[in-house]
């Protein structure tokens, strides 16, 4: 499989701002790859990195195993959805959509033949007389697609483009973008601070913190085994233990996530660990309980708590299980083999 | 029908509103109904009677050819100068970031807020402290600073309201610096500047304090009525020539008026 983009040590200073700081990235053909982080990251920074509307600081980034430096964004064949779509206001969709064939010269019936064909790929056939300012958010979206693809880029570069859709809209466009990159196999690289949206899209996922790529891998590897505290917190959804906690579950003395799904409530005596139930959250599939564990806090040698803020902990207890009540005292147990070790940063 | 009676005006804001636009109006019409007066020394109220012979008169008039042939080329020229550097000075200003860039934008506004008398008093000195010669030229140069002025505030407020990704849209789908100015940039302002170009062109046309300081022996239209005041011969012909003026300069503002009232929704912000 060949390399569609390689970062070797690329970094991207504003000034005192290092908004990417030495990142080495990379993606396949026809691969769906996700450039995950909170805002201000360097996620954005990256795609525009690719598109060619920035310049590395240092470093070297190859498109297809070509040098992009000094490369313009209009030589490269990437193409990109923006986050406001960017449809020309003053354009009729189907112009906003032939736009890159008018540029290449393409004769005006052949290039609105194709935007036709773009705009049924994307489900909007028909659009073609209307203007941009007469479409839905959703619809808007896909023309921006249609205008991006219509050009056969080998690299599509997505700028969080579900970000301003409603959920319903999100999930549905979610599974289309999915299908469509399936059909084309063109390589795909979205920016998002949505994990959800990154897990379940991408086939691989690079999450980016403070410039960085803090950890990169598949989607399961992201969720079940996080490298770092950071990844676990900002993935979400895993319970983030202490040392002593680690200890306590029968792990060694090193942070570790353990996903809600792996502990089990059992009565207080021989637990591992002990609690009061603060919250339950129905799930369909299950009810997420939250344990207070700052009723017995660990304490040192000398009998001071170790912890100010006692971690809540989050356990989800399978559907058709008993569920304890609100404000009961339980005990935690989790196998340790579920236990996963991480760095602190 | 309860709103109908509360979305009616008091009587006491009515008649504050028409006497306004009485006192703003009723003058200019008073210059119309001259134009047509029998009586050519003296402006005489009533008109003694009315006749429609001062248009021919105004009509075989050279001097009065002269003049407005002097002031359209001199508006027209002012206008190509102002849209030209005023849409550069927004495109800088509005697309850049760099040191005094708020400074630059108040510079170039400054020359509307000054009083005119000093801009015309500034330009006298600085071209005989350069050796040239009041001419067609220098004209032009006075009307082009409060010109550039117009042009730019409206090529300004349409940069700050067109999206940045357009332009990047346009490059990423492979049309260069050129092609992107033709097909995204220019259809994007073409009307700020149309309606840019004709407030400079009215504003131009009707100018009479810069004008007397930059030219030389020559007379635009407005100068030429001020001098025809002061020499009682034919008065109403300067009233026919005040008619012309006032369409000539009302017409322009009235099309940039209707051109930038529909240019409110922000070109690529929606979502």
């Amino acid at each position: 499989m060949r390399t569609a983009v390689a970062f070797s040590n690329v970094s991207r200073h504003f000034g005192a701002v290092r908004a990417v700081d030495g990142v080495d990235l990379e993606i396949a053909e026809g691969e769906f790859f996700a450039m995950l982080g909170p805002s201000g990251s360097g996620k954005t920074t990256c795609l525009r990195l690719i598109a060619g509307f920035e310049q590395p600081t240092s470093g070297h980034i190859e498109i297809f195993g070509e040098t992009a430096e000094g490369v313009p964004p209009y030589r490269r064949s990437v193409n990109t959805v923006f986050q406001d779509y960017a449809l020309f206001p003053h354009l009729s969709v189907a112009d906003n959509v032939a736009y890159g064939p008018m540029i290449r010269g393409v004769a005006k019936a052949e290039r609105l033949k194709a935007a036709e064909e773009a705009l049924a790929l994307v489900r909007l056939p028909g659009f073609g007389h209307r203007r941009p300012s007469q479409l839905s958010g959703g619809q808007r979206q896909r023309v921006a697609l249609a205008r991006a693809l219509i050009n056969k880029p080998k690299v599509l570069l997505l700028d969080e483009p579900l970000g301003a859709l409603d959920l319903k809209l999100r999930e549905h466009m979610q599974d289309e973008l999915k299908v469509l990159q399936r059909t084309l196999g063109i390589t795909f690289v979205f920016v998002t601070h949505d994990q959800g949206e990154a897990l379940s899209m991408a086939d691989r996922v690079a999450v980016f913190n403070h410039g960085r790529i803090v950890q990169i891998g598949s989607p399961e590897d992201i969720y079940q085994r996080p490298r770092t505290r950071f990844v676990a917190d900002f993935v979400g959804s895993s319970n983030i233990l202490p040392p002593d906690y680690t200890k306590a579950f029968g792990g060694g003395a090193n942070w570790a996530s353990l996903r809600p799904e792996a502990m089990r409530i059992v009565a207080t005596e021989g637990a591992a660990m002990t609690g009061k139930i603060t919250g339950l959250r129905y799930l369909g599939a299950g009810t997420r309980v939250t344990v207070e564990t700052g009723v017995v806090p660990p304490t040192d040698e000398r009998g001071a708590p170790l912890h100010e803020m006692a971690p809540l902990l989050v356990v989800q207890v399978p559907a058709g299980q008993p569920v304890p009540a609100e404000g009961e005292l339980v005990g935690l147990v989790c196998a340790p083999a579920d236990l996963h070790a991480m760095a602190e940063r | 029908m309860r709103s109908d009676r509360e979305s009616r005006a008091p009587l006491g804001l009515k008649l504050a509103a028409a006497g306004g636009l009485l006192f703003l109006h009723v003058p200019i019409l008073l210059i119309f109904v001259y134009a047509f007066t029998t009586e050519d020394r003296s402006y005489q109220w009533p008109p003694p009677g009315l006749t429609a012979k001062w248009l021919s008169v105004t009509w075989n008039r050279p001097d009065v050819w002269e003049a407005l042939g002097l002031s359209v080329r001199v508006a027209a020229i002012s206008t190509v100068i102002a849209i030209v550097l005023g849409t550069l000075c927004a495109a800088a200003v509005s697309r850049t970031r760099f040191f005094g860039r708020e400074a630059v934008s108040l510079l170039v506004i400054l020359p509307i807020a000054l009083p005119g008398i000093i801009t015309g008093i500034a330009l006298r000195s600085a071209f005989s402290l350069a050796d040239i010669p009041f001419s067609f030229w220098t004209i032009v140069l006075g009307h082009a600073t409060f010109c550039v002025v117009v042009v730019y505030n409206n090529a300004v407020a349409r940069f700050r309201r067109t999206s940045g990704s357009l332009i990047e849209a346009s490059m990423d789908l492979g049309a260069d610096g050129f092609q992107t100015f033709r097909h995204v940039v220019l259809p994007n302002i073409a009307t700020a500047l149309l309606a840019g170009g004709m407030l400079a062109f009215a504003l131009s046309f009707d100018e009479v304090i810069v004008t007397t300081f930059t030219a030389g022996q020559q007379a635009t239209l407005p100068i030429w009525m001020l001098e025809e005041l002061v020499r009682p011969r034919q008065r109403p012909v300067t009233n026919v020539v005040a008619m012309v003026v006032v369409l000539v300069t009302f017409l322009p503002i009235l099309a940039a008026y209707y051109l930038t009232r529909d240019g409110d929704r922000i070109a690529g912000a929606g979502k």
